[in-house]
């Protein structure tokens, strides 16, 4: 069968350092908010964490430290992925916050067939379906909120000063904000990638780039349509 | 058992000479325009006669509550209730977001303006660790300050308590007692100055409101993860009796015949 492009290497790789990093620090981070009044799991998680990384109180430094250097690795990843590949994330943004008449009947029908087996016709879908948009949109807003309160909470005991404790406050309540919103968009994400059997060839393309034509016609019809007068067009 | 390490201060003999204060920021380097601790001065009464009554002088400091409002208002678990009794700020662990500064009813905490953290009293570990009292203590020419294990009964301060019972006093916050550890022998002045522990609207807005819904949001997500999870190994436990193959998906034979 037909194999169609759809993932160039930058891409791939941008998507498995994303996703390696967000478990390191979502793991990290957990473990830094020991705090009775927040922390989503109970003490016990910040407490083996911290024994983890070295028992006590160094062990609570040393996961700061690693939860900081990994989050500006983060960054840096992706500032290195728009270096390479600035006509990529062009695309990407794009078709991500483009919503087309249909999606909002997609998004309801194909929640209504996944979780109760009711829904009517799908209505086609473009590069992205509306809930792969839904959660790149997430994604997206939610790490630029994470990467900016992670930077001011960065700098909140280096160059801040008293004056900005405000800042640093609603930094960290925007950082939980936002890293709790992705990560319960990234549940359905991690199921609907990973575990449902509907989407594997869209899983097996984001280790080798392509999906077979069958695939992308049935499941990003207007993709393909767009595609074909020119051939290359798309990606 | 654990130490209780807390501070007994007679504030009739405190004649306010700072020394206590000048010694605490020579011993632990507290920069300009910052103090770890403080005497208080009660203005004396003007008397009938128009002579001035007497005056009365207040050492304090941190008071390393065993419900401490700093500790609850820490994000990281920076600041914490160490085995000693005394309230500890771990320098490597804030990231000086001045929330514990509002919440202490003291006053006792700032922000380091070089070092960008919060500092407070921490009764001297370096120089007790060598087996000296804390510098305030050590040089106050009065004795009015006594530090000791409130545990031990044989301390100078559990000799004092004793000595004293049912005479000793607290400063105690407005609305909220935050269990201070710092005993005034039979009455100090000024009194009500301690104001109510208040958290910054970010932090109440986190603890009570964006805590919770991110909590929802992760609950609701993982039900629907689990509903679809659920209807897959159905159709699939269906399927394998009938004719679609083992794994097919929920939307089987309508638009998934993808190979």
């Amino acid at each position: 069968m037909a194999e169609i492009r759809r993932h160039d290497p930058s891409d791939i790789r941008i998507h498995w350092f994303n996703a390696a990093c967000w478990l390191v620090l979502l793991v990290t981070g957990l473990g830094l908010i020991k705090n009775e009044r927040l922390n989503p799991l109970g003490a016990w998680l910040p407490d083996a964490l911290r024994a983890l990384f070295g028992g006590g109180t160094a062990g609570g430094a040393a996961l700061l430290a690693v939860h900081e250097t990994v989050g500006v690795l983060w960054l840096v990843g992706f500032l290195g992925y728009l270096a390479v590949n600035r006509a990529g994330a062009r695309f990407f943004l794009c078709e991500i916050f483009s919503v087309r008449p249909g999606d909002l009947a997609w998004m309801v029908r194909k929640m209504g067939r996944m979780t109760l087996g009711v829904g009517g016709e799908l209505p086609p879908q473009g590069y992205y379906n509306m809930g792969q948009k839904a959660f790149a949109q997430a994604s997206v807003v939610g790490g630029v909120v994470i990467a900016a309160t992670g930077l001011v909470l960065l700098a909140s005991d280096k160059w801040l000063p008293a004056s900005a404790v405000w800042l640093i406050g609603w930094a960290v309540s925007l950082h939980y904000l936002a890293v709790g919103l992705v990560f319960a968009g990234l549940l359905v994400h991690i199921y609907m990638a990973a575990i449902s059997p509907e989407e594997k060839p869209g899983f097996r393309s984001m280790f080798t780039g392509t999906v077979p034509e069958d695939y992308a016609r049935h499941h990003h019809g207007l993709w393909l349509s767009s595609r074909e007068p020119d051939g290359e067009a798309g990606q | 058992m654990n130490q209780k390490l807390v501070m007994v201060i007679d504030s009739a003999k405190c004649i306010d000479c700072k020394g206590c204060v000048a010694a605490c920021k020579q011993a632990n380097g507290v920069g300009r325009g910052v103090w770890r601790n403080w005497i208080k001065e009660a203005v004396p009464p003007v008397l009938a006669d128009g002579r001035l009554g007497r005056g009365h002088f207040q050492p304090g400091a941190c008071m390393h509550c065993d419900e401490p409002s700093c500790v609850g208002a820490c994000p990281t678990g920076a600041t914490y209730k160490s085995a000693d009794g005394s309230v500890v700020i771990d320098p490597k662990l804030c990231i000086g977001c001045g929330n514990c500064i509002k919440a202490c009813p003291y006053g006792a905490r700032f922000r380091d303006p070089v070092k960008r953290i919060a500092d407070k009293c921490n009764y001297c570990p370096e120089r007790r660790a060598v087996g000296l009292p804390p510098a305030c203590v050590d040089t106050c020419p009065t004795k009015a300050r006594v530090f000791g294990d409130m545990n031990d009964p044989d301390s100078e301060v559990s000799k004092l308590l004793r000595a004293n019972q049912g005479k000793v006093v607290r400063i105690v916050a407005k609305g909220h007692d935050t269990k201070p550890n710092m005993y005034y022998i039979a009455s100090t002045a000024p009194d009500g100055w301690a104001v109510k522990p208040v958290d910054p609207l970010s932090f109440d807005a986190l603890s009570g409101l964006i805590g919770p819904a991110v909590k929802a949001a992760v609950g609701l997500s993982g039900l629907g993860v689990l509903a679809m999870l659920g209807r897959q190994l159905l159709v699939s436990a269906r399927g394998e009796g009938k004719d679609a193959g083992p794994g097919a998906g929920p939307d089987a034979g309508k638009e998934d015949r993808h190979g």
